[in-house]
């Protein structure tokens, strides 16, 4: 399985990456659930304006076999939706750091201590798989 | 319980397949990206190891007589080297399985079944011989199969057996690779031309190999599934299943009502279906088995048996399963997707045609 996962980023055990900029955090799905996955075929996101939980499921993610949920790593709304990546959603395969899904307006900040750091994520890779 | 692995397990290991639990056996389900390999047996050539499933050998005076008498479809009528599909039902009408039979030689015929059904079928066949000169051998033990399929299946298998006709699709022939006998049939379930090889392990493996150096593609059960729903093959547990019968599924031409015998032929001589099945594209969303299926007036009419995106349209494709009671005469079919009902559009032709003789 891929190791590609940098070390700017923040991460979770369903295998989301988050990128923190200042009270808004982009949000995608990591290196090792695109390969895990294969050949992505549709995705489906909240419109803009969506409040959402942390830990709730925000959408889904399908390869050619498979339908995947996608799991709200930090409470709050929902600001920006990539219309690229929904219409070309194959480009998550092709670098799944390049293609954010939604960015989400941060509600809590306590939520962000939640979040797996790139070494923590890269053990529970290890260890779970 | 213990997983089964195919002889070929160590070559799908090595070509880092990621293998899946199936029908009790460990099967690669995937080698690189199932679009390659479903592709690759499109356009080009590809091999499916499916040495999970069953072969049992009929042989002796009444051989075809008795699978005549075991199966739906006409096996009498067809001359020797033919193969010939059909479901296999129990007094009422049930299918128990859905197999190939291949007539080998006067008084030698062979039946390829489902890898899940190997016991059930064997079980049932072995119980209807009795009054029949012949006897019947599971040796699913002893055979390895490979499906080599795409247009250029015929030149690759062509120059490694002794002989190779330009058989008709849906024949067989028996050979031998490297003076190993081996049986050769032009079936194998994606649509498009190609060849299922039987053959002892020990020779498939070899085959195998000389296959991948030959840059055929390997292609696992992911892919199989895409290719047989892309050109509307049905499939045993989705399309099929213990309770329902052959025009349940769209089978009612292997059915064939004027033999003079065969198990079922009371139950089913009235033809009738409680469900129809469907064939649906979709636009937008991707249907999945288990999703329901709805009419324009949002009211639950069936069940998605087998769903997904197609490779070749890239559009949702499904068999859908329609109360025979509820089938919507407008035509308007709705799938239900995460609670929200996407359009779907009827299709009378199979989704993708295959390049078959």
């Amino acid at each position: 399985m891929s190791t590609n996962i940098p070390a700017n980023l923040k991460y979770t055990k369903e295998h989301e990456w988050v990128l923190v900029e200042g009270e808004t955090i982009s949000v995608g799905i990591t290196d090792f659930a695109q390969s895990a996955l294969g050949d992505i075929v549709f995705l489906e996101v909240p419109q803009i304006g969506v409040e959402l939980k942390e830990g709730s499921t925000f959408g889904v993610v399908e390869s050619i076999k498979s339908v995947s949920d996608l799991y709200t790593p930090v409470s709050g709304e929902v600001t920006g939706r990539n219309t690229d990546i929904e219409s070309s959603p194959e480009k998550i395969n092709q670098d799944a750091y390049g293609a954010w899904l939604i960015k989400v307006k941060i509600k809590n900040a306590s939520d962000l201590n939640k979040l797996l750091t790139a070494q923590q994520y890269q053990e529970f890779c290890n260890t779970s798989h | 319980m213990t997983l089964l692995k195919t002889h070929l397990y160590d070559e799908h290991v090595k070509l880092n397949a990621k293998i899946v639990p199936f029908a009790g056996w460990d099967m690669p389900v995937q080698y690189t990206s199932v679009k390659d390999e479903v592709l690759a047996i499109r356009n080009n050539v590809g091999v499916f190891d499916v040495s999970h499933m069953g072969e049992f050998f009929v042989e002796g005076k009444d051989a075809e007589q008795f699978v005549d008498y075991l199966v739906t479809n006409d096996i009498i009528g067809a001359p020797t080297g033919k193969a010939i599909y059909s479901p296999l039902c129990r007094d009422n009408g049930t299918v128990i399985d859905d197999l190939i039979v291949y007539k080998l030689a006067p008084g030698r015929v062979l039946i390829c079944v489902n890898a899940s059904n190997i016991d059930k079928d064997f079980l049932w066949i072995k119980s209807q011989l009795h009054g029949f000169d012949c006897t019947l051998k599971n040796k699913s033990d002893e055979y390895s199969l490979l499906a080599l399929q795409g247009p250029k299946s015929y030149q690759i298998l062509k120059p490694l057996l002794k002989e190779l006709p330009d058989l008709e699709y849906y024949s067989v022939f028996e050979t031998q690779f490297e003076g190993a006998p081996v049986i050769i049939a032009r079936t194998g379930y994606t649509g498009e031309d190609g060849f299922e090889v039987f053959g002892d392990h020990a020779c498939i493996k070899h085959l195998w190999q000389i296959f991948m150096n030959n840059g055929v593609v390997p292609c696992g059960l992911a892919a199989r599934d895409v290719l047989r729903l892309e050109v509307c093959y049905p499939l045993y547990g989705h399309e099929l299943n213990d309770e329902l019968n052959p025009y349940d599924a769209g089978l009612g031409w292997t059915v064939k009502g004027q033999k003079p015998r065969f198990i079922g032929k009371a139950a089913l001589a009235d033809k009738k279906a409680h469900y129809k099945l469907f064939k649906l594209t979709l636009d937008r969303g991707i249907p999945r088995e288990g999703y329901q299926v709805l009419n324009g007036k949002n009211e639950v009419i069936g069940i998605i048996t087998s769903g997904s995106m197609s490779v070749v349209t890239n559009k949702g494709i499904a068999f859908a399963r329609i109360q025979i009671d509820k089938v919507p005469v407008d035509e308007v079919f709705l799938v239900d997707i995460r609670q929200k009902p996407y359009a779907a559009q009827l299709v009378k032709k199979p989704f993708v045609t295959g390049g078959h003789k």
